[in-house]
């Protein structure tokens, strides 16, 4: 089910009616949760629910054992090899299959091959399966005792609001919140309206436009100029971040209303100064994830500047195979690593780049977004070869007075929102105010709804992730 | 509790209070003059000018009518007999449109005494004319028109298209989409508007059409064949309405099945309901003349099989009951030794030769039907008299 479908808001209702009445009950209540949940996931293809359940019963019961066993980190290595081999078979087998296949092509025969499988990609396998771990592994490290309650465990990976494409939020956080005062006062419901309102705007007035702009650039690039391209690449940074924190707001909402508290996800991540503020302000709860469970369990920066790059590189390459198995991520991943890694190496040392003035910190937000475009050029592109088409077209800049106008004012409005936004928080501003402000920008979201929405609207990016 | 109620329907409230605007027209000002909307509230604009005064007859209906009926000579021949008939066709008018523009009239100029709604064989097939009609019909609507107007054109959830059939804020989308891709462009466009909102022009004179189709022809899809081996951009419209062609072609249902069943199709009996309906409550003293426009000979290779048939037989009972007088002129230019095109300046639209000869033959008809009130008897209504 998407969340830009009719049927969702008609469901969300329901639940939230019902959330409401149950409210004195609350193991009926989460029961509700649990059913909605995964009435929710399996009106994609319920046959997937079954992975879910697997996935959920395995580290259940791996996390009630971990504290009463002798050899608690083999227990945790088979949650581990688990998890990971659903995402190795569903989501990296016909990937490794092709790879292997091109290979032999080269090097041996045909007769090596391997036929691809027939499986499609679950929704939300890498998110749920991220979530489940974070439990067995914090179980296993001891900040989290293992949940006896079934129901609980099981409402953590399947909560609706964020199986299908987060945010990833860990086993703790969310029974935290289940254990905790559930009450949505009047602030919470206003908030979560903003949240929602301005979640869909973005989606359908922000992302599926600039889509229609950026699409054509990359899925038939040739023979455009440097300007068009220019304009796709930055109608693709801000369509991917429309969309992303977009479906993360209506999330968060929708959870908030049911008096689940999730984590941010976004903080207006074109306003970074640097590629490290970048993944400080970008899909925040993946940052957190690989920071917590790769980078630091891998040495981080306890071992020498060498190691610490090498750790940047591995961790922001695997960050980019969870995005999906093609080479295009390895490579966006790749450059991401590379980024952090010069900036750690060279740039933290330079004064003139790191001056506390308008210049500098302009140049420095500038460099960052062009970095980040560079590395979505392959995110983005259908395969290498695509992407290394679209940079030959911004190899030649040419950029004539016509073409500038709407170049500047693409990047010159969504900037400003970028700037503005993380300067003012207008969203909390917006929902702390009880008068026109509120009124007059929820309205406003709704009626450019109704106007710049296309009469079809594609799916969230993220959900084929 | 209240104050957070009312906090919480503000915005909606507001919402609301836009649509209401909206739907009041405030929009029409900053609307494309060239859309389907902007020529109604052009149309609409002169109706209300009070130099133009009382309107005795309109003449109703789509593109094909609008060139393919001398509106001058019709308005002259009013004017003769002290009356004014004015030119109400619009582009993409279907049978909604009319009606919903009919509805206006009763309101806004009791006064008409009858008028011509004149359509084709290929507008009886459906009730409307696509989402797009709704474009046509919004200034011209009114709240209490929700109902007549939901009842031919569908409402689907999953269709955003659709909405504009509730919402004006809807209804208006496209205009607002164009507006703000263009602003300055729209703006030009409104002050032209402005410099030639000429009334009388609008409402009881010809627009100008040029040209023949002898080059290519109009007998049948051959000449679409000819066409497509074309790539000048002098052609391109004429290439896109073959595509058109085609596509209808391809998808026109068996009417002549259709007809011969009990119960017909769904669309077709549906369709013959509502049509029949709507022509029996228009209120104008006279009955309305019901006028199939001539449609060039390629047609009958797009029109489904015993399509022509099905759309008399919606009307010929109204006609036999004096409830419409019906002239079926769809093949007034089929006997041309030219094969119509000398008529026609492109697949659908007569030109100004066209007009004329079926002008100067329609006129002597309208002299009976429609200037001398009740003259003829319902049988000798639906007798057409012989071609020039």
């Amino acid at each position: 089910m998407l969340f830009n479908s009719i049927h969702f808001i008609v469901f969300f209702l329901v639940i939230l009616a019902s959330n409401q009445a149950l409210r004195r009950w609350p193991t009926a209540q989460k029961l509700m949760l649990l059913a909605a949940s995964y009435y929710f996931y399996g009106q994609w293809q319920w046959h997937y629910l079954l992975l879910v359940w697997f996935s959920t019963l395995v580290d259940y019961a791996i996390a009630l054992r971990l504290p009463r066993t002798p050899r608690p980190r083999r227990l945790v290595v088979l949650s581990v090899l688990v998890n990971l081999g659903f995402l190795a078979v569903f989501k990296y087998a016909n990937w490794l299959i092709a790879t292997w296949n091109g290979g032999v092509d080269v090097i041996a025969s045909p007769a090596w091959h391997i036929t691809p499988i027939d499986l499609l990609l679950p929704v939300g396998i890498s998110f749920y399966t991220f979530q489940s771990l974070s439990y067995t592994i914090d179980v296993y490290r001891g900040v989290l005792p293992p949940r006896r309650n079934l129901l609980d465990y099981a409402l953590a990976v399947a909560f609706f609001p964020q199986i299908e494409a987060g945010p990833i939020v860990r086993a703790r956080e969310f029974l935290a919140e289940l254990d905790g005062d559930q009450r949505v006062d009047f602030a919470d419901v206003k908030y979560a309206l903003v949240l929602i309102a301005f979640g869909y705007a973005k989606k359908l007035v922000f992302a599926d436009n600039l889509a229609l702009v950026a699409d054509p650039v990359f899925d038939h690039p040739a023979g455009l100029s440097f300007a068009q391209t220019l304009l796709g690449v930055y109608a693709f940074a801000f369509q991917i971040y429309c969309d992303f924190s977009g479906y993360t707001d209506i999330a968060i909402g929708c959870a908030l209303l049911l008096g689940i508290r999730f984590p941010k996800n976004f903080d207006y991540p074109y306003a970074a100064q640097s590629i490290q503020e970048f993944w400080r302000r970008w899909h925040m709860t993946l940052s957190r994830w690989l920071r917590d469970y790769l980078y630091i369990p891998l040495g981080g920066n306890r071992h020498g500047d060498a190691r610490t790059y090498a750790n940047l590189m591995l961790t922001m390459l695997l960050g980019g195979l969870w995005h999906g198995a093609a080479w295009t991520f390895v490579v966006w991943g790749g450059l991401h690593g590379a980024y952090l890694a010069l900036e750690r190496a060279a740039l933290a040392r330079v004064g003139w780049w790191n001056a506390r003035n308008p210049f500098a910190t302009a140049l420095r937000v500038l460099v960052t977004f062009h970095l980040v475009c560079l590395a979505w050029i392959f995110f983005r592109a259908r395969d290498v070869a695509g992407a290394q088409a679209v940079l030959a077209n911004l190899a030649q800049p040419a950029l004539h007075a016509g073409d500038l106008g709407g170049v500047a004012l693409l990047l010159g409005a969504m900037f400003a929102l970028q700037q503005v936004g993380a300067r003012t928080h207008y969203k909390e501003r917006i929902a702390a105010s009880d008068g026109p402000l509120f009124a007059g920008a929820l309205a406003v979201a709704m009626v450019a709804m109704a106007w710049f929405a296309p009469t079809r609207t594609a799916p969230f990016i993220y959900f084929q992730f | 509790m209240l104050r957070r109620l009312l906090v919480l329907s503000a915005p909606f409230a507001l919402v609301l209070a836009i649509e209401a605007l909206f739907a009041a027209g405030a929009w029409e000002p900053l609307a494309e003059p060239n859309s389907h909307a902007g020529t109604s509230i052009r149309l609409k604009r002169a109706l209300r000018d009070p130099a133009v005064g009382r309107i005795d007859y309109v003449t109703l209906g789509s593109s094909r009518p609008e060139y393919g009926i001398d509106h001058a000579l019709l308005a002259a021949e009013a004017a003769r007999r002290g009356r004014t008939h004015a030119d109400l066709t619009m582009p993409g008018t279907h049978w909604t449109s009319v009606g919903v523009l009919a509805r206006w009239l009763e309101r806004e100029h009791p006064e008409v005494r009858g008028g011509i709604v004149a359509l084709s064989v290929q507008d009886l097939a459906f009730a409307y004319n696509g989402y797009y009609e709704l474009g046509i019909l919004q200034p011209f609507r009114r709240a209490d028109d929700l109902p007549w107007i939901a009842a031919r054109i569908p409402f689907a959830i999953h269709d955003v298209a659709s909405y504009g059939v509730v919402s004006a804020l809807f209804a208006w989308r496209d205009d607002v989409r164009a507006f703000a891709a263009a602003p300055a462009q729209r703006r030009e466009s409104i002050a032209w508007r402005d410099a030639h909102a000429d009334a009388h022009h609008v409402l009881f004179d010809n627009p100008e059409s040029h040209g023949d189709m002898c080059a290519w022809g109009v007998d049948s899809l051959a000449a679409c064949d000819r066409l497509e081996a074309t790539s000048g951009d002098g052609e391109a419209a004429l290439r896109r309405q073959c595509r058109e062609l085609r596509t209808r072609a391809s998808e026109a249902p068996d009417f002549s099945t259709g007809a011969s069943m009990a119960t017909p199709p769904e669309f077709m009996s549906g369709t013959r309901d509502l049509v029949r309906e709507q022509l029996s409550d228009m209120h104008w003293p006279a009955p309305p003349v019901v006028i199939l426009m001539p449609m060039p000979r390629i047609w009958n290779e797009v029109l489904g099989r015993g399509q022509h048939e099905w759309a008399v037989a919606i009307l010929k009972p109204l006609a036999d009951a004096g409830r419409i007088r019906l002239v079926d002129a769809t093949d007034f230019f089929d006997g041309d030794a030219d094969g119509g095109c000398g008529a026609f300046f492109d697949f659908y639209h007569s030109n100004a030769q066209g007009r004329e000869r079926f002008s100067r033959w329609l006129l002597p008809q309208l002299a009976v039907m429609l200037y001398q009130g009740d003259a003829g008897t319902p049988a000798s209504a639906h007798e057409d008299p012989p071609k020039p």
